[in-house]
């Protein structure tokens, strides 16, 4: 028992990290309805700003240089350094109030998502170039006191994290409650008209939440580092449990936020106790503690049930634009005509660059279907992938399943899956559907992806298609790719985006759309709504399964990282910024995402992958920012204009007084265009 | 109708159209409201008269015309014109229902402007009430609630969105005298979209009848008063609503 | 017609929202053929007996269709057995040009439709869909996107839609609200066809002149309750809808309507 308690102050201080964050996204959701998937990492450039300075003394800059403050020998002071860590993680957060999401503030709510994922990698990315990572190590803040409470022995540090995440959450709790400030920051999130008739300007309300939420985050991280260790990636994705704990408390409680945290911090660590247990079962030692998140927040969803309340906007939001795809046989024979041309010209690496980006077209694809067709935010695009492409590991090399059924089959159980992760959307929708399929994600990809009692790390590997006879295997001899298994996804990808564009086409694309416009007016016209986001998910899940096998094929052999959930994040919002609601925005995603032709390009030709992380998420911000309505949108939003021009001038001198005012109704449009 | 009319207007409205995503809902509308006047915006659903309130605020853009408050234009910075003196009653109350009565009040509370309990003499009943969140307020309440907190912000303008909404006649009869008062005494220049009409009339000095976005009558309230023919005609549009007389258009 | 069961048929309809009662036991019917007029002052509750009928308020109380209960089915299940209604917003699909907001109630999505849009297409029933345009006035703009019509031809896509893919129950919230008044004219015209075509409608309406011209009967709400029932001229002249509508000048006539309420 004595041990038991031990793990759970062990646990503090991740814990306190997920209570700071969690009160963090609370807030920020309170003052502007967005939900920050970038709350760790402004957090994470905190933590190395503290940990460089306390090194050589250098203050990193995002952009240019550098500035010294002291040395190796003498590094800056503690206290200092702390204090402008936390103040540089403010100052990024007021930067992308100012720069990123408050230009989006009638955006819709997907614009909100892909940005603030588009933050998120590009902060990771600016650490990783920033900062010298490998060499960085995070520095004692706080002391190193132990002390016995009854027979367990206790780290003062662990408690002071916990005092910390605790006096946080009253702080955000007390500044809402009993501020004149605070008070109007929550008048403005019910009804932001109304506040702004009494003199309140909610953007900057939303500033000051911005600010004093990052600098909490910052300072937590900042604390923490040493205990829990600091590397680039895992504090951007603390912000997942963070999310499930702030659902708990319905994106409103800075209290039950705050507690859900920390006992979420315990219950990990007290996981890990159970780990060497001798009666703990196998397949339960990976990756249990990252499903947790999934669980807690289905839990908070559905067993706690309650509405997360929505936020009383000023402006309509506008959705990102569509136009129906008429399929011309011209351009499609020009366009495969184009990529197969392309394929037999190259080789190894440009020609792997090209079969990877027509594969992730067929992801960013099923995004364009769910997402841009239908509305569902999915995040977990690249877990269905993943799913269908260790199901076809194990469907090849044990069960001997044959070539096309193998991908079938494989597809076919990801669809299952897809149908699983879709139930939440009967409940919600825009980013909080978004953190549930995240969170989803997470879960898969740790609980199965990196779990050997399902994906053996001694690798996962795929037999090679045949298909009568014919060997269709990606490599032969040292050729990387073969120009056979090229053509293979080549048909595989076209057939499958031709049947997708007969059904954005046809009846369900128009459904789909009805969906997404208006739930109630599409119930209202007979429309089964829950059925049709379910066909959605389902359709959406079968096509990133396909891609899986694919990629699969590809490989050869699958580890986790090939489905990493990163790479799906990516791959949404590039597909937003390239349009996600056209089959030209997907291909767009496939050519600019990750191990792309974009990559390989700027690999072997510029000599600069490092920067591909950065250059992409920074052009992603970029493009989200200028066009909030998505790439496709601005195109649409110029074409109406120029045709309403000319349609002005056609009909002011076409018009004839033979047009009878009879139709009553119809005589009004021209007089007011 | 008052010696405060001669004065400049504290609202005037020159020829606006203003609609939503390019068609407007009113069209060519034009008035002016001096201080201790109230105007008195009436017409049926769908009229135009809440399009007119939200415009005058600076919260719709004009498709064309112009709207100036208080000597200075009207532009889309609504905290900014609140704070010179133009307030505004949504048809939706402009209550935070999530926050307590005493809340609410507080941000309304202008530095140097009257404390909250000067809300109380005009509405005793919100001092029981202060610990109470807004939700649960009867409906005649939470008005009261929101003249409070407009008499707080010491408006020059006033724009009133269906006061009596959900109140019994009753209740509305209650608090409508009280306006006319305020409005005299602190030479307040009130616009007040009301579909009793005539409750509204009683207090109003001016009128204007809106029709399906354009003015269908317009003239003293008092002659509005008398004739209940015209009113009644222009409202339910018995016969040939178009060929109705249509006086004094501003 | 009276033996027939008749098309709407609500006994004691009751709607809560919290503490409040939108709906207090309404009882109303609508026989086929039959322009049915609900009118009241704003916040009566008329928009909310149409949300109660059609599925989206949860209410108490039973309603029947052609004389079987449809309450406690969700709305899509509703629609499909006839009752079709429109939205005092309009609540059109913008994306969708016109003709496609109405194929939309047509053809349905499913496992049959992924089939059919690969195989043929799926191009949506043009003489369904043209009838139907046709009957509003609106076939010149059927490929236009909502967004790009006047708010009158907004709301007469919103009826086309309702009365398409198989109807026998319209309930119009406010259809003529927004429309000039030639257009409300024009309107009440064509409101007459469709219902002397078949199918009942009831009709919620600001506009006096439209609904005392084109209903048989009607029904006025205050407060919730039905508190008038009778012909257009019965209600034009029932002093206390008279009062219900334009509020009342004198004390005692405030108390008149309390009584009649009651």
């Amino acid at each position: 028992m004595s041990v038991f308690i031990q793990f759970v102050f062990l646990g503090l201080t991740l814990g306190a990290v997920y209570s700071v964050f969690a009160t963090s996204l609370v807030g920020v959701y309170a003052a502007t309805g967005i939900v920050n998937f970038a709350q760790g990492s402004v957090a994470l450039w905190a933590a190395y700003t503290v940990a460089a300075l306390r090194t050589d003394g250098t203050l990193v800059l995002p952009f240019g240089g550098s500035l010294r403050f002291g040395d190796v020998t003498s590094p800056m002071p503690m206290v200092l350094a702390v204090v402008v860590g936390v103040l540089s993680a403010g100052l990024l957060a007021l930067l992308a109030h100012l720069l990123v999401f408050r230009p989006l503030r009638s955006a819709p709510p997907l614009a909100n998502v892909a940005a603030s994922v588009g933050l998120m990698l590009f902060l990771q990315a600016l650490v990783v170039l920033r900062f010298d990572t490998d060499a960085l190590f995070a520095q004692p803040v706080l002391p190193f006191k132990t002390f016995t409470l009854g027979n367990v022995v206790v780290n003062a540090s662990d408690l002071i994290m916990g005092g910390t995440a605790v006096l946080v959450a009253l702080l955000l709790w007390a500044y809402f409650r009993l501020t004149t400030t605070g008070v109007a920051t929550r008048a403005a999130s019910e009804d932001e008209l109304a506040a702004r008739l009494v003199g309140f300007s909610p953007d900057r309300l939303a500033a000051v939440v911005w600010v004093v939420t990052a600098m909490a985050s910052g300072l937590i991280v900042v604390l923490g580092a040493y205990t829990i260790g600091l590397d680039p990636t895992s504090y951007t994705y603390y912000v997942v449990p963070a999310l499930a704990v702030a659902l708990v408390g319905r994106l409103t409680s800075f209290g039950v936020a705050c507690a859900a945290g920390l006992l979420m911090g315990a219950f990990q660590a007290v996981l890990l106790w159970a780990n060497t247990l001798e009666w703990w079962p196998s397949w339960a030692q990976a990756g249990l503690g990252d499903a947790i998140p999934f669980v807690v927040v289905v839990i908070a969803l559905f067993v706690l049930g309650g509405k997360i309340p929505a936020r009383g906007a000023l402006t309509q939001v506008a959705m990102p634009e569509v136009r129906i795809p008429r399929l011309r046989p011209l351009p499609v024979a020009g366009v495969v005509g184009l990529a197969a041309l392309a394929i037999a010209l190259t080789s190894d690496s440009w020609r792997f660059g090209i079969v990877t980006s027509l594969i992730l077209s067929l992801i960013a694809l099923s995004l364009v279907l769910l997402t841009g067709y239908l509305g569902q935010i999915s995040l977990a695009s690249m877990a269905f992938a993943g799913t269908a492409g260790f199901t076809l590991s194990k469907a090849t090399t044990e069960w001997h399943v044959p070539f096309p059924i193998s991908i079938v089959l494989s597809a076919g159980l990801a669809t299952l899956l897809g149908v699983g992760v879709g139930i939440p959307a009967l409940r919600i929708r825009g980013a909080q559907l978004a953190v549930v399929t995240l969170a989803a994600a997470f879960a898969i990809q740790s609980f199965v992806f990196n779990n050997p009692s399902f994906t053996p790390y001694s690798g996962n590997l795929i037999g090679t298609p045949n298909l009568f006879g014919l060997d269709l295997s990606v490599r032969r001899g040292t050729d990387l790719i073969t120009l056979r298994f090229s053509m293979l996804v080549l048909v595989v990808v076209t057939t499958t985006t031709l049947v997708v564009m007969r059904w954005m086409a046809g009846s369900t694309g128009r459904s789909f759309l009805a969906v997404r416009s208006n739930e109630r007016a599409a119930a209202s016209v007979g429309i089964n709504v829950a059925a049709t986001k379910l066909l959605g998910f389902a359709l959406s899940a079968f096509l990133s399964g396909v891609a899986g096998c694919l990629i699969g094929y590809s490989r050869g052999q699958l580890s986790a990282a090939s489905f990493s959930v990163v790479a799906g994040l990516s791959l949404l919002a590039i597909a937003y910024c390239g349009g996600i609601t056209s089959v030209g925005g997907a291909l767009v995603a496939g050519f600019i995402g990750p191990l792309g032709v974009f990559y390989v390009f700027l690999n072997q030709t510029l000599d600069l992958g490092q920067y591909y992380q950065v250059i992409s998420a920074g052009g992603l911000l970029l493009m989200a920012v200028t066009n909030p309505v998505g790439a496709a949108g601005a195109n649409a939003e110029m074409l109406r204009r120029l045709r309403r021009r000319r349609s002005e001038h056609s009909s002011t001198s076409a018009r004839t007084p033979t047009v009878a005012p009879a139709k009553g109704l119809t005589s009004k449009v021209e007089t007011h265009v | 109708m008052n010696a405060a009319a001669t004065a400049a207007p504290a609202l005037s409205v020159k020829g606006i159209t203003v609609g939503y995503q390019g068609v407007p809902a009113v069209r060519d509308l034009s008035f002016e409201v001096h201080p201790g006047e109230i105007l008195a915006l009436l017409g049926p659903n769908g009229a135009g008269k809440t399009t007119t309130l939200l415009a005058s605020v600076g919260a719709l853009p004009v498709m064309s015309g112009q709207i100036s408050a208080l000597g200075a234009p009207i532009d889309r910075r609504i905290e900014r014109t609140s704070r010179r003196g133009l307030a505004l009653v949504p048809d939706s109350r402009g209550v935070f229902r999530q926050l307590r009565v005493q809340e609410n009040l507080a941000l309304s509370k202008r530095r140097g402007g009257p404390p909250v309990e000067s809300v109380f003499d005009h509405f005793p009943k919100l001092k029981t009430l202060l610990r109470q969140t807004c939700g649960n307020l009867s409906g005649g309440e939470q008005q009261m609630l929101a003249l409070g907190k407009v008499m707080l912000q010491e408006p020059k303008v006033l724009l009133i969105d269906e006061l009596s909404m959900g109140l019994s006649p009753i209740a509305v009869q209650d608090i409508l005298p009280r306006l006319r008062a305020i409005a005299t005494e602190q030479a307040i220049a009130v616009v007040l979209v009301e579909q009793h009409i005539d409750l509204a009339l009683a207090i109003a000095d001016t009128s204007l009848v809106l029709h399906h976005g354009r003015v269908a009558l317009a003239g003293p309230a008092e002659r509005l008063r008398r004739d209940r023919q015209l009113v009644e005609a222009a409202y339910f549009g018995t016969t040939e609503s178009n060929h109705q007389p249509q006086m004094e258009r501003r | 017609m009276s033996d027939q069961q008749p098309l709407l048929e609500t006994r004691d309809l009751s709607v809560r929202y919290g503490g409040v009662t939108a709906n207090q036991d309404v009882s109303l019917t609508v026989e086929p053929g039959e322009i049915v007029g609900l009118i009241g002052p704003n916040g009566a509750g008329k928009t909310t007996f149409v949300d109660a009928v059609t599925g989206f308020a949860r209410s108490t109380g039973e309603v029947r269709v052609g004389g079987k209960r449809v309450d406690g089915l969700p709305p899509h299940r509703r629609r499909r057995s006839g009752v079709a209604r429109t939205w005092q917003a309009g609540e059109l699909f913008d994306e969708l040009t016109v003709a496609q907001n109405l194929a939309v109630a047509v053809q349905r999505p499913g496992l049959r439709g992924l089939i059919r849009d690969v195989l043929t297409g799926s191009v949506p029933p043009a003489a369904t869909i043209g009838s139907a345009l046709e009957t509003v006035g609106l076939v010149d703009v059927a490929d236009r996107r909502p967004p790009e019509l006047s708010l009158g031809q907004q709301k007469m896509v919103g009826v086309a839609r309702a009365l398409v893919g198989g109807t026998s129950l319209l309930l119009l919230d406010e259809p003529a609200a927004g429309l000039d008044t030639h257009e409300s004219q024009h309107f009440g015209v064509e409101l007459r066809r469709i219902a002397a075509a078949g199918p009942g409608v009831l009709l919620i309406d600001h506009d006096m002149s439209l609904v005392l011209d084109v209903c048989h009967r009607l029904y006025v709400l205050d407060f919730g309750k039905v508190i008038a029932t009778g012909t257009p001229e019965e209600i034009r002249n029932a002093p206390q809808v008279v009062a219900a509508y334009l509020g009342s000048p004198l004390v005692d006539t405030a108390a008149a309507v309390d009584g009649g309420r009651s």
